[in-house]
C-alpha cells in the first residue's frame, strides 16, 4: 500500500529517460553489471593493491571486511540521512557473538556468520526502536549512549563472556563445509587466483553483500529511503510510514555490520574490546563519508583509503607518525568541500569528461 | 562511620565527580541551545585546557613524539597552578571565538549531521596533532600546593582539599554564567535569540557578537574543566573524547540550553557513579550512567528540565 507512490515515481523516471541514454543507464544500473564489476573488482584489487601500492593480502581482506560495514552504514547515512554514532555495537556485538558461537557451538564459518548477523539484527531492532523516537542530534547521541553502554558492559560486568579488557581470544574456526581451511592455502588450479583462501572467501561474501545492497537500494523500498532523506515531511504526507522505513534502514545497516563483524572475528581469530568502543563507530563514519555517501562503491573505496592510510602510510618515513592527523585533515576537507566524498568527486569528473548528461 | 557521614561522603564525592561533567555540559548546552550548533569538538577544548594547564603549571620532560626529536626535551612555563587557572580560560575563550567565526558560522545553515561530522573531524585532528607532537604518554598535572592534602570537615571527616576546590570553582563559575544569562542585557539578547533569532534581528539587534561571546564562554568553561579536572586523573591525548560522551549525556538529560538542567543532570550522573563504586558495584559504574541516561531520554525525551518547545 505504502509502496505505491514510489513505484509511480520510479516508473516516471524510467519513461523520462527513455531513448539511448536511458537504456545505457538501465544497463549500468542492472544487477548483473553491478555484480560483474564487483567480481572483477574483488579479483583485481589484490593484484593492484599488492603490486603497485605496497599493500599485502591480509590488508586487502581487512579492506573488504570494513567495506561491507561501510556499505551498510551508507544505507543509513547516505540513503536515509540518519547519522548513527553507535554502530560499533552491531559490528563489535556481531564479532563477539560470532567468536563465542565458534568457541562453544560450532566453528562452521557460514553458521558463525549467520549467528553473528542474527545477533546484530536483533540488537538493532531493539536499539533502533528506542533511538528512532528522536531525530537529528538526539538520534546520534542515543545511539552513542547505547554503544557505550555495550562497551562498558563487555569490559567488566560481562567479562565472563567476553574476556574483558583482553578481548575474546578463543575464536576457533572450522574448515569451510568441513573441507576448506580458510587460513590455509588453496591447492590445484584455484591457486592461480589472486589473494589467498581467506581473501577469496571474504571476497565472495563481499560480492553477495554488494548485490544485496544494490537490490535493496533499487527496489521501491529503497527509493523510499531516498525520499525520506530528501524531505521527510513530504514522504510523510504522501502517506508513507516514515518511522517504519527508518527502523528498517537501521536494521538493514546493522545486518551488514553484523556480516562484517562476524567476518572480522573469523579473519583475525580474535575480537578486541575496542571493537565496541565509540571510536569504531567514528571510523566507519569517516570511511563512509570519505568514500562518498549515497553511492554503492563509495564506502568500499573509503574503507580502502582509510585502512591504506592507517597501515601503509603510517609505516612511511616522514609522514608515518602523522597518519591519523592526515586522515583527520582529509576527512574535514571532504566534509567541507566535497559532500559527495572522493567517489562522488571521481564520478563528477567522469561525467564531465563524458559530456554531462543532464 | 555513621550512616549519615557515609551518605554525605557519597554526595560530596558525587558532587565532585559531577562537577567536571557540569562544567563541560553548561558550555555545550548554551552553545547547542543558543546557536543550535552541535559541537563534537567540545572534548578537544577540554583536552586543550588540560594540556595548557599542564604546560603553564610545570615544565614537562618529553620523551616521545616529534618535539623531543626536534631537540625540545623540556617544555613548559612552570608558572604554577594559579597562573594556569587564570590564563587557560582566556586562551580557550579566544579559541572558542575563532571556532565560532571559522567553523561554526559557515555551518549554521547546514544539517546537524554536517556539523557533527566537521567538529568530529576537527577533534580528531587536534587530538592526533597533539599525540604526534608530544607522544601519547600519560602526564600528571600536579595539584596546587595550597590545595593538596586533606581538609577536616564536620561529620564527614577528612576530605581531599583539591576535590573540595573543584566543587567550589565549579559552583562559582556556573553561578557567574547563570547570572550573566539571566540578569544582564547581554543575557536577555541571548535568551531572546534562542527563542526567535529572526525577530531579534528584525528589532535591529545584531546577534553576531553575542553568539561569539556565547561560544567563547562555552569554550572557556571546557578549558577550565580541563585544568581543574587534570589533577584528578592522568592527562593524555585520549581524555577529550573520553569526556565528550558523558558531557553530551549531561546536556540532553538536563535539557538542551538549560543551565539548571545541566547542573542537575551532572550531579545526578556523578552521584550515581560514586554510589555504585562505593556500594561494591564498581564494575557497573560506567554502565549505570548510560542506563540512567537511556531511561530518562526514553521517558522524558526533552530532558529533565527541558521544555517541549525546544524539541524540534
Amino acid at each position: 500500500m505504502s509502496d505505491e507512490p514510489s513505484d509511480a515515481t520510479a516508473a516516471a523516471e524510467i519513461s523520462e529517460e527513455a531513448g539511448l541514454d536511458g537504456r545505457l543507464e538501465a544497463i549500468q544500473d542492472s544487477e548483473l553489471a553491478v555484480v560483474g564489476i564487483a567480481v572483477v573488482g574483488v579479483l583485481l584489487f589484490p593484484l593492484v593493491f599488492n603490486n603497485l601500492l605496497n599493500g599485502y593480502t591480509q590488508l586487502a581482506t581487512l579492506v573488504l571486511v570494513w567495506g561491507i560495514f561501510a556499505l551498510g552504514f551508507d544505507i543509513l547515512l547516505g540513503y536515509t540521512g540518519l547519522l548513527s554514532f553507535g554502530h560499533a555495537l552491531f559490528w563489535g556485538g556481531a564479532a563477539y557473538a560470532a567468536g563465542i558461537f565458534s568457541a562453544s557451538v560450532s566453528g562452521q564459518p557460514v553458521l558463525v556468520i549467520l549467528f553473528g548477523t542474527l545477533i546484530a539484527v536483533l540488537l538493532a531492532w531493539i536499539i533502533g526502536f528506542l533511538s528512532l523516537r528522536r531525530g537529528g542530534i538526539y538520534f546520534a547521541i542515543l545511539t552513542l549512549t547505547f554503544g557505550q553502554m555495550a562497551f562498558y558492559l563487555s569490559s567488566s560486568p560481562l567479562a565472563f563472556l567476553t574476556n574483558g579488557e583482553n578481548g575474546f581470544t578463543s575464536v576457533s574456526i572450522a574448515p569451510l563445509f568441513g573441507v576448506l581451511d580458510l587460513h590455509g592455502s588453496l591447492g590445484g588450479p584455484l591457486a592461480m587466483l589472486p589473494g589467498n583462501t581467506l581473501y577469496l572467501f571474504v571476497g565472495a561474501v563481499t560480492v553477495l553483500t554488494i548485490a544485496l545492497a544494490n537490490r535493496i537500494l533499487n527496489s521501491p523500498y529503497g527509493i523510499v529511503f531516498k525520499a525520506i532523506r530528501e524531505n521527510e515531511s513530504r514522504a510523510e504526507f504522501v502517506g508513507l510510514d516514515v518511522w517504519r522505513y527508518k527502523l528498517m534502514a537501521f536494521i538493514i545497516s546493522a545486518l551488514f555490520a553484523g556480516i562484517s563483524g562476524s567476518l572480522f572475528a573469523i579473519e583475525g581469530n580474535y575480537v578486541p574490546l575496542s571493537s565496541l568502543y565509540w571510536t569504531t563507530s567514528g571510523e566507519v563514519v569517516i570511511m563512509t563519508v570519505l568514500g562518498g555517501v549515497g553511492s554503492l562503491f563509495g564506502p568500499l573505496f573509503g574503507a580502502a583509503v582509510y585502512l591504506y592510510i592507517e597501515f601503509i602510510v603510517s609505516g612511511m618515513d616522514v609522514v608515518g607518525p602523522f597518519w591519523h592527523l592526515i586522515l583527520g585533515l582529509v576527512f574535514v576537507v571532504v566534509v567541507v568541500l566535497f559532500p559527495d566524498g572522493i567517489w562522488g568527486g571521481v564520478t563528477a569528473i567522469r561525467d564531465y569528461i563524458g559530456g554531462e548528461r543532464r | 562511620m555513621s550512616l549519615l557521614s557515609q551518605i554525605l561522603t557519597i554526595l560530596l564525592n558525587g558532587l565532585q565527580q559531577g562537577a567536571i561533567y557540569v562544567l563541560l555540559a553548561v558550555g555545550l548546552s548554551i552553545i547547542l541551545g543558543t546557536l543550535k550548533f552541535v559541537n563534537f569538538a567540545h572534548g578537544a577544548l577540554y583536552l586543550l585546557g588540560a594540556y595548557l594547564g599542564l604546560f603553564i603549571t610545570t615544565e614537562v620532560q618529553l620523551t616521545n613524539g616529534m618535539l623531543p626529536e626536534w631537540g625540545i626535551t623540556t617544555f613548559g612555563l612552570g608558572l604554577g597552578f594559579l597562573a594556569a587557572l587564570l590564563i587557560v580560560p582566556l586562551v580557550t575563550f579566544v579559541v572558542g571565538i575563532v571556532m565560532e567565526r571559522f567553523v561554526a558560522k559557515p555551518f549554521y545553515d547546514r544539517p546537524d549531521t554536517d556539523q557533527i561530522l566537521v567538529t568530529f573531524g576537527l577533534a580528531v585532528i587536534f587530538q592526533e596533532a597533539l599525540r604526534a607532537l608530544i607522544g601519547g604518554d600519560s602526564q600528571s598535572l600536579p595539584q596546587p600546593a595550597w590545595a593538596s592534602g586533606p581538609i577536616a570537615l564536620p561529620i564527614i571527616g577528612n576530605f581531599p582539599r583539591w576535590r573540595l576546590g573543584v566543587i567550589v570553582i565549579t559552583a562559582l563559575l556556573v553561578l557567574f554564567v547563570y547570572a550573566l544569562v539571566e540578569y544582564t542585557d547581554f543575557g536577555l539578547i541571548v535568551r531572546a535569540g534562542t527563542m526567535d533569532s529572526e525577530m531579534v534581528r528584525l528589532l535591529g539587534i545584531r546577534l553576531d557578537r553575542p553568539y561569539l561571546v556565547v561560544f567563547g564562554i562555552g569554550a572557556a568553561l571546557a578549558g577550565i574543566a580541563g585544568v581543574v579536572g587534570g589533577p584528578l586523573a592522568n592527562v593524555n591525548p585520549n581524555i577529550g573524547t573520553e569526556q565528550l560522551v558523558p558531557a553530551f549525556l549531561t546536556v540532553v538529560i538536563g535539557g538542551v540550553g538549560k543551565i539548571e538542567g545541566a547542573v542537575l543532570a551532572g550531579l545526578l550522573l556523578g552521584t550515581l557513579q560514586v554510589l555504585l563504586i562505593q556500594t561494591g558495584f564498581a564494575a557497573w559504574n560506567r554502565v549505570g550512567i548510560y542506563v540512567l541516561a537511556a531511561v530518562i531520554l526514553l521517558v522524558r525525551p526533552q530532558g529533565l528540565l527541558g521544555s517541549e518547545v525546544d524539541v524540534e
